[in-house]
């Protein structure tokens, strides 16, 4: 049984918060962005994006030697988390008025991102606290394996 | 002496801290996981009960008919650690179970018992260093 595993295991929560944290930078970057993509002739708005998270679990070697050596009983530990997919968020575009810009349409309206800052920035906090709680995880990992090596 | 229970359940006990160890990250690591269900280690009942079979209230006591025959008890060796998912825990909206205060304890309740354990196997040792060494040092 390693603790490496261990420190893998906080590692892909890393990258994974890591990740939820890039995308809402862009999504709160891209608030006001009314040319994100060209489609069919006209501008649309850009779309908010959300990261979609799963468990990553078995089909290591390290769950089949602990399945095949029997030093476990029950389900098998996972191996942390990973990013299956970025959605877009299908809620329809803000409608706003406002004749003077570029992109409005003829009765003066103007389709805005469905990005609501006030939804990114909770997910921000709750984003880097649980960066900051794989982080305390991660560093228990490494005083438990430098514990270890104070066996002599 | 070199190979004693005692160093056996040492041995199992770190093995069962890191197998704890390693569950409590994977439930943080998934703690924003939709559907996403907790898991945690058992093992301090199964020791326990491991203990008192070889205290001799228990299973698995062989009747010897000679005290030089080897005492059944130690075929068997030690517990060992079962993963099982959190029974009592509150489910957010998410069908997530993860409780950030609950694991953060338990991560650190672990930590010391690892540190602990590891103290002792080093103090095992140490002893197997001063009855080699003659001890008069």
């Amino acid at each position: 049984m390693s603790l490496f595993q261990g420190i893998n295991t906080s590692a892909s929560a890393l990258t994974a918060n890591r990740l939820r944290l890039d995308t809402i930078a862009s999504n709160i970057a891209n608030a006001e962005t009314t040319r994100a993509s060209f489609v069919d002739g006209a501008w649309q708005p850009y779309r908010r994006k959300m990261v979609e998270l799963s468990p990553q679990t078995n089909g290591t070697f390290d769950n089949f030697l602990q399945a095949a050596v029997g030093t476990v009983t029950g389900s098998r530990g996972g191996q942390g988390v990973k990013v299956t997919a970025i959605q877009e968020d299908n809620t329809p575009f803000k409608r706003v008025f406002d004749p003077s810009h570029p992109d409005a349409d003829q009765d003066g309206y103007l389709l805005m991102p469905n990005v609501d800052p006030m939804k990114e920035m909770v997910d921000m906090i709750s984003a880097s606290r649980s960066y900051e709680a794989n982080v305390t995880a991660l560093n228990a990992s490494k005083s438990m394996m430098l514990k270890a090596l104070e066996i002599k | 002496m070199l190979d004693s229970y005692h160093l056996q359940v040492l041995e199992r006990s770190l093995d069962a801290a890191t197998l704890r160890h390693r569950t409590i990250a994977n439930n943080l690591a998934n703690i924003d996981t939709p559907q996403f269900k907790s898991q945690q280690v058992i093992f301090e009942s199964f020791l326990q009960d491991e203990l008192n079979a070889r205290a001799g209230n228990g299973k698995l006591e062989a009747y010897r008919t000679n005290q030089r025959h080897l005492p059944f008890g130690n075929v068997g060796g030690v517990a060992v650690p079962q993963v099982v998912s959190n029974p009592n825990n509150f489910i957010q909206n998410s069908g997530n179970d993860v409780d950030l205060e609950t694991e953060t304890t338990e991560l650190a309740k672990n930590q010391i018992w690892y540190s602990g354990l590891t103290q002792l196997t080093a103090g095992h040792f140490q002893k197997l260093r001063s009855v080699i060494e003659g001890g008069g040092k």
